[in-house]
């Protein structure tokens, strides 16, 4: 699974450890999450992607659907 | 007020794993303490060997306590550390088998000289087998 949320995480100004205290869970998992070492639980998910104001799927995107379109992985 | 708020709950949270760290800190070492006390204890043939039974007993309860820690410390932790710690259990579980089932096998040929390779010598394979498991999944999370 591909995700952005360290460019979303950047355009906020956060660091890995602000992120960590805002979703509840340790900096070791926030940067398993942003380096697609791990893909979290659904509920996980929703409440990264209420954090962010966006929906799951303009975060996370299946890894074969990112390599398939390259382009919206810049959008 | 909402940020207020989470972070607030992120800052009890913090405390909350830190206080949960230092119960099971606290559980470990009167664990160790009273494992050591005791494994001291029942080699002084001066006392009567009732009364080193009862000693040998005594970090049983103490274990009980860590243990109690243990799982509200599991219970606490975010969803990827609990995965690391069952990916360090799938490790040590296997490898503790291999472990015993060689030792039965090998007892079935040869008497073990028990003063190496009693139950007391072997338990703390298995705590290792465990480290060794969190090693390998925590690298892989990493």
């Amino acid at each position: 699974m591909r995700n952005r949320l360290r460019v979303l995480r950047a355009e906020r100004d956060w660091t890995q450890a602000d992120l960590a205290e805002k979703l509840e869970v340790s900096r070791q998992t926030v940067n398993a999450l942003e380096t697609g070492k791990y893909d979290p639980s659904l509920p996980l998910a929703f409440r990264i992607a209420k954090l962010f104001g966006v929906t799951i799927e303009e975060i996370f995107r299946p890894e074969e659907e990112a390599v398939l379109s390259p382009e919206a992985e810049s959008s | 007020m909402n940020s207020m708020v989470s972070t607030l709950s992120s800052g009890s949270q913090a405390e909350a794993s830190s206080r949960r760290g230092s119960r099971l800190l606290a559980a470990a070492l009167s664990f160790a303490i009273l494992y050591i006390g005791a494994l001291a204890a029942t080699e002084l043939e001066a006392i009567p060997k009732a009364l080193r039974i009862a000693i040998a007993l005594l970090p049983v309860p103490a274990f009980a306590f860590f243990l109690v820690e243990w799982i509200r410390n599991i219970r606490g932790l975010d969803e990827l550390e609990r995965r690391v710690q069952l990916e360090s259990l799938a490790v040590a579980f296997p490898l503790s088998v291999v472990l015993l089932m060689a030792l039965g096998l090998i007892q079935s040929v040869t008497q073990l000289n028990p003063l190496d390779w009693s139950y007391r010598h072997v338990w703390p394979f298995l705590v290792a087998f465990y480290f060794f498991g969190l090693v390998l999944a925590r690298r892989r999370y990493r």
